[in-house]
């Protein structure tokens, strides 16, 4: 099962690739398909705005609006960019989170709640510490880290029922989701940090620039004008790197890894799965904690407090991120930045069309479908490339007597 | 009686990617006949039934019933046709009563609705006439593997079948079951049912076939009649070359107490009670301790126990004279090497590299690693080392998929591993489980060797003949209790199978005669 | 008291079949994480069905004529679309997890991102905001039960079985409660139940008896389908006064845990269902639950946060996991896909 995801990842890189890439071919075909049968059928559309759906889908990303004559403008768009990588951040945070997770054999669904969780711990940090009194970088520092560890505590939540008592983690996450969507409302609830000075906008928090802390940008303001990218994209990616080294270089990755394939012969060898159940599933709720962390203190972004019946989907999100990479952590930047591509497009097709930017969702929602079987995509690619070459095939797919199949885990 | 053929399978060719399972295969069955198919581990013999109850599709060849061709798609093709199988792993519904078991497939209904009375009546008359004595409100699960074996024969016969296949059946019984399984064998061949006999136990072929036809690689070697062969020829035929029978071993020279264990207690996974009760030995250096019996009587806990997978529930273990009572499983591994039962759910993590699994317990030794860091040219200089000494053969050397390899070829890095840790204590659990007579031989001479060297080895095995050669002391194991210790000079298979099945046993405390 | 039972049927009958939803596809080998994907759409396909019969006309007609029959009627051709529906959505998962022997978590993430994400896309385009409710400004009560369908007066009393079990209930809940008996039935004294059964726990062994497992699989997460989407639309029926808005809050996974809970088996899933329903009721409507009929709604004068009521389902499911989950036992072969060449 989910073995599968790590042995994956271990070789044929170039196959996964191809695998990924075919995923989102047909994922966009999907969104494609639904948007011109939409156009055709809707009496207010019509085959061009059918056209222009189907364009701003594929290429939402350089789109520069619609010209004087009401026709879409595609180029360079360095606003649309910045943006993406602003939102890409988080993205490829949660993805990250979702990867160790099926590095260690579990799915971690519960990147939403734990994204909640880092979002309360960083404003409350952040707007309860004056920085008229603590220095502005050494606010936004301890707020990013109380984001990580709050994520990171309540990833470890579902690591340990799972760890002792063999509850199946994907509905202890998507219990632990729903509680911290309560939990979070609960605690903004009635608080002072929430925002009563704007008119006509109610129900959000702070943004921290209100206590005047706020990622830097260093230049990337100038390169990227007007849009929202902060140095968090950068921090993000060097978090990337960092998990990648702890998967493959050290010893502390190799017991993550050897505990995700096979946890029986992991704990034979006297590694503590359990212990690393744990680690992981706190690792993962960090990492997800630091996606909000980095996405709130761009001091820029409000917080809908009243959450209790919302999930954030940026947590979902990091499924589909981290499937498309194989759960590898460099791939995961570029995922992440597609991924975020795909936003920006939808809501360029909510500004310019009649269409409305969950048709993403949907195309995020197919890949993911298409991803759950990309190894048997996988294996088709093998098929054709065995026929060409004639490689020698390889005796594992040969009957092994006695073997049995084997289940992942022992979920209750 | 009439040499007609019921089943022919002529010039089967079966092929799996990678390796030819069945090479031009031609098998004649007579009515009324017991026919033996024998052949190693991984000869194909499996296959080749699983082709002829229509679970396999061959590439070549042709079936004949009584001389007409037929075509055998799926099982239900096969039960069309009266042949049934008793397969080596049965395939029973755990959490189903017997009753269901057997009906399963062939219900009778009304409206869609289950009948059970006639089939109930049915199931009883049969069990009565051939003496098969079953449970039929019993779930699966709570019945003796004697008892679930005769399940899968009754469910042959529910089905009126004429033809049956018996796939390794006398694995997992006694020998005084196996009496009586080749005892109701006869029988049905009396009756006129026509019966294949799939082993690679030349003693029960000797006893109870007509005929034995024999495949090696996948290849058909040849059809003897049982009366004009004796067991060596037959063994020279199956292995291809002349094998040694016995282990090649001198005189034990024990020593001082290297394991000792006293009130030794592990709870079950499946029942309130214990799955190992109050068990007591010590193992000495130098010597093979072997635990014998049948399957599911504690051995697997008592291992489990031992090292420290299972928490132990009364009782101390002594393993050098340090009590590991409640020691974690790495610090138990610092004085014990233990070759798992299962090698792919704890031997091996599949999906990792040959050096990768060669390290499984000591990537955290200074050598392997600097801060943290894996050293990765020494984790391969380890590995190449092992495989040049333990002569494990792979793809591509180090870096080859544990996946990749052959079952015998997994076996020897998990020996590699577990043996270089030079520990004074060796636990091997059914070591040659599954492999061709060349690795087998291989694997028992190691075990020897490291007996020499001044180790204690634990095997458990539910080979009797593995258990008669090897050991040099031997205690029998039933329902999780000691009840015999023995000198494999001064028993035999007959009376250790007494014992096994629990019909007899030593008085408490056997173990310090 | 009679308000408490009535809300805690209506939480807890939505629960229960979607949770014998689940039954059906765990017990053919298949894990249906997805059944709260296909609530969703199922929701959002019966809405739309009673939207095209109130554009119709057809609707009105009935309302006018008083005709409560026409209008249980129409509630139960909604429910059979949004089966209908279900059915169709659950094809993706049987197909991926079947034939493609995917990965079943992740084939029914998939469904669970898709249902909302396809169904908030056509909710905006059919109704331009978020939520499609019923066309008009009618509301769900004309489909359930009143007095006066009986020939009871506005100020007559039915007696408390009449008030509790007849008046202002939807008959969905009748049906759903007679189709959760049947299906349990067909469970375990059919043949096609036995066969399922088997598939699940050992598929091996059922291909060896000639079954199609295979088909038998294709089946149970199919039925599977038609029931989460029937229990999606009633719920949407019952509890969101007839609106789809791509979610179900976490229902669907609730009754995943109900099922757990259950130890997969339909006696104890409905016991199970009626204690969930009964919190789920208690945090929607604590304001108003009147339990001994003294006019004092005594949960909503406690100083508790509205808060930990909303969260207590939640956390009373993770704790009865806990104390549930050694002892259950799950259907064996449940999430391995079953590969015919490989024994």
């Amino acid at each position: 099962m989910k073995e599968k995801w790590s042995a994956l990842m271990q070789k044929d890189g170039a196959k996964t690739v191809v695998a990924s890439l075919l995923s989102i071919l047909i994922g966009l075909l999907v969104g494609c398909v639904i948007v011109l049968v939409v156009g055709l059928t809707n009496p207010g559309m019509g085959a061009a705005a059918a056209w222009d759906g189907i364009r701003l889908v594929l290429g939402g990303i350089l789109s520069t609006g619609r010209d004087a004559v009401g026709n879409l403008t595609f180029g360079f768009n360095p606003t649309n960019v910045g943006n993406m990588l602003f939102r890409a951040t988080p993205l490829i945070l949660t993805g990250l989170s979702v990867a160790v997770a099926f590095k260690t054999g579990l799915f971690n669904i519960g990147a939403p709640g734990q994204y909640l969780m880092g979002t309360a711990a960083t404003l409350v940090v952040a707007l309860s510490i004056p920085s008229t009194v603590v220095p502005a970088p050494v606010v936004w520092l301890l707020a990013f880290l109380s984001g990580i560890l709050a994520g990171a505590a309540w990833g470890a939540i579902p690591g340990l029922v799972k760890a002792l008592l063999n509850i199946n983690e994907v509905l202890a996450c998507i219990m632990t989701n729903w509680i911290a969507a309560n939990l979070v409302t609960w605690i903004f609830d009635g608080s002072n940090w929430r925002n009563l000075e704007e008119n006509g906008k109610t129900g959000y928090i702070y943004k921290t620039a209100h206590n005047g802390v706020e990622t830097a940008k260093w230049g990337l303001d100038t390169i990227f004008p007007s849009s929202q990218v902060n140095w968090g994209i950068i921090i993000a990616a060097v978090m990337a790197v960092a998990v990648y080294i702890l998967i493959t270089k050290t010893t502390l990755g190799y017991e993550l890894v050897s505990c995700g394939s096979n946890r029986h012969a992991a704990r034979y060898a006297g590694i503590n799965d359990r212990r690393n159940i744990v680690l992981s599933m706190a690792i993962a709720g960090g990492l997800a904690g630091a996606a909000a962390s980095l996405y709130f203190l761009s001091g820029n972004t409000e917080f809908a407090w009243s959450t209790y019946q919302f999930l954030p989907p940026v947590g979902f999100n990091g499924i589909p991120v981290a499937l498309l990479a194989a759960s590898n952590p460099i791939a995961i930047i570029f995922t992440g930045c597609f991924m975020s591509m795909l936003n920006i497009a939808g809501q360029q097709l909510t500004n310019l069309t009649g269409y409305n930017e969950y048709i993403t969702d949907v195309i995020i929602a197919a890949i993911v479908y298409l991803s759950a079987f990309s190894l048997v995509i996988k294996m088709m690619l093998d098929g054709q490339k065995k026929h060409k070459t004639s490689v020698p095939a390889a005796a594992d797919s040969a009957p092994v007597p006695g073997g049995k199949a084997e289940k992942g885990g022992e979920d209750a | 009686m009439a040499a007609e053929n019921v089943i022919e399978m002529l010039h089967i060719t079966k092929r799996f990617p990678g390796i030819i399972a069945n090479d031009d295969i031609t098998l004649q069955l007579r009515q009324g006949e017991i026919h033996a198919l024998l052949g190693e581990n991984g000869a194909g013999k499996s296959t080749l039934m699983s082709v002829l109850f229509g679970l396999y599709q061959p590439e070549a060849g042709v079936i004949k019933k009584n001389g007409q061709e037929v075509k055998i798609n799926n099982p239900n093709d096969a039960t069309a046709l009266g042949i049934g199988m008793v397969h080596q792993h049965f395939k029973l519904i755990d959490v189903f009563t017997v009753l269901d078991n057997i009906i399963l497939g062939a219900e009778t209904t009304k409206a869609g609705f289950l009948q059970k009375r006639e089939a109930r009546a049915k199931v009883e008359a049969l069990s009565e006439r051939y003496g098969l004595k079953v449970d039929l409100d019993a779930k699966v699960e709570d019945i003796t593997v004697g008892m679930q074996q005769r399940v899968e024969i009754l469910k042959m016969l529910y089905r009126d079948n004429e033809i049956l296949i018996f796939d390794e059946p006398t694995a997992v019984l006694t020998p005084q079951e196996i009496d009586e399984l080749m005892a109701t064998m006869k029988e049905f061949a009396k009756e006129g049912k026509s019966i294949l006999f799939i082993s690679h136990k030349l003693n029960e072929i000797m006893e109870v076939s007509d005929r034995v036809t024999v495949l090696r690689k996948g290849k058909y070697i040849g059809t003897v009649d049982t009366k004009d062969t004796d067991k060596q020829s037959l063994s020279d035929m199956m292995v291809g070359r002349s094998v040694q029978l016995e282990v090649q071993k001198g005189p034990a020279k024990p020593g001082e107490a290297v394991l000792s264990l006293r009130g030794f207690c592990v709870p079950s996974r499946a029942h309130k009670r214990n799955a190992v009760n109050l068990v007591s030995f010590d193992v000495r250096a130098g010597e093979i301790l072997c635990i014998a019996g049948i399957d599911g009587n504690g051995q697997t806990e008592l291992v489990h126990g031992l090292t420290g997978l299972e928490k132990s529930s009364g009782g101390t273990v002594t393993l050098c004279g340090e009590d590991i009572s409640h020691a974690s499983i790495r610090h138990r591994g610092g004085n014990m090497s233990y070759i798992p039962e299962d090698r792919h759910k704890h031997g091996l993590v599949l999906d990792f590299t040959l050096e990768q699994n060669m390290v499984l317990q000591r990537f955290k030794e200074k050598q392997f690693q600097t801060k943290g860091f894996v050293n990765k040219g020494a984790v391969r200089e380890y590995a190449q080392r092992l495989i040049e000494q333990y002569d494990v053969r792979s793809g591509q050397g180090p870096v080859t998929v544990a996946r990749s390899m052959s079952g015998g070829n997994q076996q020897k890095a998990i020996i590699a591993r577990e043996l270089d840790r030079e520990k004074p204590l060796v636990v091997a659990v059914q070591p040659t489980r599954g492999l061709d007579v060349g690795a087998i031989e291989y694997i028992h001479s190691r075990l020897v060797a490291e007996r020499d060297k001044g180790r204690a080895v634990l095997l458990v095995s539910l080979e009797l003949d593995e258990v008669m050669n090897l050991s040099d002391r031997i205690l029998v194991m039933y329902e999780g209790e000691i009840v015999g210790e023995f000198d494999p000079k001064q028993t035999d298979v007959q009376e250790l199978g007494l014992y096994m099945a629990g019909a007899k046993r030593m008085e408490k405390g056997g173990h310090s005669a | 008291m009679t308000f408490l039972i009535r809300q805690t049927l209506i939480y807890a009958v939505p629960l229960m079949i979607v949770a014998l939803a689940g039954v059906f596809a765990e017990r053919s080998g298949i894990i249906n994480l997805a059944l709260e994907g296909i609530m969703i759409f199922g929701a959002f396909i019966g809405v739309v069905f009673v939207n095209m019969i109130q554009e119709a006309g057809i609707f009105d007609g009935a309302k006018a004529d008083n005709n409560w029959v026409a209008l249980q009627g129409f509630a139960l051709m909604a429910m059979l679309v949004a089966a209908a529906a279900g059915a169709v959505f659950s094809l993706l998962l049987s197909f991926a997890s079947v034939n493609l022997r995917a990965d079943q978590t992740i084939g029914g993430t998939a469904l669970n991102l898709m249902a909302p994400a396809l169904v908030l896309f056509f909710i905006r385009i059919i109704a331009n905001q978020n939520v499609l409710n019923m066309s008009g400004g009618d509301a769900p009560p004309w489909f359930m039960l009143r007095k006066a369908y009986f020939g009871y007066g506005r100020t007559d009393s039915m007696g408390f079985f009449g008030e509790t079990f007849i008046n202002q209930t939807y008959p969905a809940t009748y049906v759903c409660i007679l189709l959760f008996i049947l299906l349990s039935v067909i469970l375990y004294k059919t043949r096609f139940g036995l066969r399922l059964r088997s598939c699940g726990e050992n598929p091996q062994a059922a291909d060896s008896l000639g079954i199609n497992v295979y088909k038998m699989r294709y089946a149970g997460t199919t039925i599977s389908g038609a029931l989460a989407g029937m229990g999606g639309f009633v719920y949407a029926l019952t509890t969101a006064n007839c609106s789809a808005s791509g979610d179900v809050a976490g229902f669907g996974f609730l009754a995943l845990a109900v099922m757990i809970f259950g130890n997969w088996k339909p006696l104890n899933i409905a016991g199970a269902a009626l204690l969930f329903g009964l919190f789920k009721c208690i945090a929607a409507s604590y304001t108003s639950i009147d339990i001994n009929g003294d006019g004092v709604c005594m949960l909503a004068n406690l100083p508790i946060s509205v808060n930990l009521y909303r969260m207590l389902p939640y956390v009373i499911t993770l704790v009865v996991l806990a104390f549930t989950s050694q002892k259950s036992r799950a259907p064996k072969a449940e999430g391995i896909p079953y590969d015919k060449g490989q024994r």
